[in-house]
């Protein structure tokens, strides 16, 4: 497999991207800083409260189904995306217009005609400007990293003919008036969750505030998680919320943090409870398993531990030259690892899962201290069972066979062209 | 060492791995001339050990990995090996850690980095290096085995610094290192992609102003030397000169 030429960043965007990679580390070592954290003992505590809380998952997950659903907050489970697509189609059956809040976990169900018949509104920031522009996200946390002020504001300017200050300011500013327009008249609004406790809560971070405005100004409010999110309770559920604005943006603590333990209410008039105030009148949430059963049982548990910062990709040299072409629906290689269980092995291989070097970056600059290097290694051995090798390293092991060193027979004074090595 | 103590001690094998071997044979020559005049004794097997598996295992050739260590095992201590040294710092975390996970307690052979070996003679104040530059300036590559996976960062460094080299760090070094790109199977399977992050990598060591970027991993140093403009691309073994008076890039 060769890696397509035009996947390749070009220059600027690779300049860019390391402006911001290094800013963001100084930015990441003064949260810990400032949250009285040291690096390597709070990792390996979201470590070990991610490995326990998934240890104990079906019954965590039982409870948080029930405490939710006592609380007024309906639970769907969704064995796959197209499930998960079935029952959010029908809970949008007589809503036309939807507003959207960055979750990555909707991006993995998504397919291409999804809610095509509804007016469906990204008010992100960045997934709008890269939905205006017509790009994939470029990494999880900054999609659109990848695209200059300038570009932007004439993106703005051809789609609304709208002269904008080509400044990140002035496309803020442009944004917030366009989107609470949309917001203002939506009837559903599309979330995903940082955490859910078995207790029956859901936790969302954010820091523009429109996941506020998405979750309670529409009637209706749609989480989609995967299972994985349940944690026992609240304090746990806290512990992912800072790891999260550290390693996801280099914040000690986000701008916002919601709470949210039922749809809206009020007792207010002859201490009647009324649901729906001005908050949603009907909270659901729609919790995925789409592979993740099959990941546990494959051994591969372990990547359930992602918080979804994206860290990852912060200092991985395969993400450097080519973005969103490594991994699948989640970028990098726990995208290339998920994809594996949550579509195919032959997707995993064309996520780029024998682009990795394996050098452990990701896992230095993980949270959760996930061992993504030993999972891609793993995969690559389902890989190889079932078919999915590459044809140099079946020369490579042709020649370890025969020869006993993957170059095979060397003549004198000659240096073999491909290193199958190290 | 006399005989007798040979067969007690057991032996300290020299194993320079397929890459070292069969490509970059010079470093060989090298590292041997080096062990030997710090007085280190030790064998080597040659054409008789095999591949240590790396780029099976890595390939997701589980079985093959696991023939290759039980063989090496064998063949190892059929000579009586209880210590490896290897300059390759691929062989170095497959032997040390991988083969340990395959093969149990078994596996009882202590395993060392050359990096390693020499700073311990170092540091132990026994040994013979000379330094044969004064003060001049390199930036040295972390190789990710080495480094991120083994937590070996100080003892390459302290041979560097004691040959008469100053090290200047790039921006990302030690557990922040950038890789070379051609590991995992890449240079050969993505070698475009290979090549270009070498080629980040280099433009990260020129920007310390260093014209010297030392490595201490055969692949780091092969591919990241195919990839170099306008910087001197050496292994760590290339810094010494011995019995010269003086070193090999001057
Ligand atoms: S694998 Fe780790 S670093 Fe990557 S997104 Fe998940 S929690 Fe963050």
């Amino acid at each position: 497999m060769t890696i397509n030429k035009q996947s390749f960043w070009d220059r600027e965007t690779k300049t860019a991207l390391w402006r911001i990679v290094l800013e963001y580390q100084g930015k990441r070592d003064q949260a810990l800083k400032k949250n009285q954290l040291e690096m390597e003992g709070f990792r390996e505590e979201v470590h070990q409260m991610k490995k326990q809380a998934l240890d104990q998952i079906d019954q965590l997950r039982k409870q948080a189904i029930a405490n939710l659903e006592a609380n007024g907050i309906r639970v769907f489970e969704a064995k796959d995306d197209n499930q998960a697509r079935k029952i959010i189609e029908k809970l949008l059956k007589d809503k036309k217009r939807v507003i959207k809040a960055k979750t990555n976990a909707f991006g993995e169900i998504d397919q291409k005609g999804f809610l095509a018949d509804k007016q469906v509104q990204e008010t992100d920031l960045g997934d709008f400007v890269v939905s205006l522009v017509g790009d994939p996200e470029a990494h999880p946390v900054l999609p659109a990293l990848h695209l200059s002020p300038e570009k932007i504001a004439q993106a703005i300017e051809k789609k609304y003919r709208k002269r904008i200050l080509p400044t990140a300011e002035g496309i803020a500013e442009f944004a917030r008036n366009y989107l609470r327009e949309k917001i203002n008249r939506a009837q559903a609004g599309i979330t995903g969750a940082n955490a859910i406790t078995a207790d029956g809560k859901i936790v969302i971070l954010e820091n523009e505030g429109n996941i506020s405005l998405v979750s309670r100004w529409p009637e209706s409010h749609i989480v989609v998680a995967g299972f994985e999110k349940i944690v026992p309770s609240l304090k746990e559920a806290l512990m992912v919320v800072q790891a999260s604005a550290i390693w996801g943006t280099g914040q000690d603590w986000p701008a916002y943090v919601s709470v949210i333990a039922s749809p809206s209410k009020t007792a207010d008039i002859a201490n009647e409870t009324i649901i729906g105030a001005q908050g949603a009148k009907e909270v659901n949430l729609v919790l995925l398993d789409n592979g993740r059963g099959r990941l546990i049982e494959a051994g591969f548990s372990e990547l359930l531990h992602c918080l979804n910062c994206g860290a990852c990709l912060n200092f991985c040299p395969v993400y450097h030259q080519i973005g969103s072409h490594y991994g699948g629906k989640y970028l990098g290689s726990r995208g290339v690892v998920f994809a594996a269980f949550s579509q195919s092995l032959k997707k995993a291989k064309l996520a780029n899962c024998f682009a990795c070097t394996l050098c452990s970056a990701c896992l230095e600059n993980c949270p959760a201290k996930i061992d993504l290097p030993e999972l891609m290694r793993k995969l690559r051995t389902l890989l190889e069972k079932e078919g999915w090798q590459t044809k140099e390293n079946e020369k490579m092991i042709a020649n370890i066979r025969k020869f006993g060193n993957p170059f095979g027979k060397i003549e004198e004074g000659q240096i073999p062209k491909e290193l199958y090595c190290c | 060492m006399s005989i007798l103590d040979k067969i007690l001690g057991g032996n300290t094998l020299y194993y320079p791995g397929c890459l070292t071997k069969f490509v970059a044979k010079d470093l060989e020559e090298k590292y041997q001339e080096i062990l030997r005049q710090e007085g280190i004794d030790f064998i080597t097997l040659s054409e008789l050990e095999l591949c240590c598996g790396s780029p099976a295992l890595k390939a997701g050739y589980l079985a093959d990995f696991k023939k290759a260590a039980k063989e090496n095992m064998k063949i190892f201590k059929d000579h009586g090996v209880t210590k490896v040294i290897t300059n390759c710092p691929a062989c170095f975390m497959i032997l040390k850690k991988y083969y340990q996970e395959a093969l149990g307690k078994d596996w009882n052979i202590e395993v060392e980095h050359i990096s390693q070996t020499l700073g311990s003679k170092l540091k132990a104040q026994n040994s013979k290096l000379q330094p044969k530059v004064k003060n001049l300036k390199l930036t040295y590559h972390d190789p990710c085995h080495l480094g991120r996976q083994m937590g070996v960062y100080d003892q390459p460094r302290t041979v560097i610094k004691n040959l008469g080299y100053r090290i200047s760090e790039m921006k990302l070094n030690k557990k922040n290192s950038f890789c070379c790109g051609g590991g995992g199977g890449v240079q050969s399977n993505e070698p475009d992609l290979a090549s270009k992050i070498a080629q980040d990598r280099i433009k990260q060591a020129k920007e310390t102003g260093a014209r010297i970027l030392c490595t201490a991993c055969p692949l780091c140093y092969l591919h990241l030397k195919e990839n170099a403009k306008g910087i001197k691309v050496k292994e760590l073994s290339q810094l010494f000169s011995l019995n010269k008076g003086k070193n090999d890039h001057q």
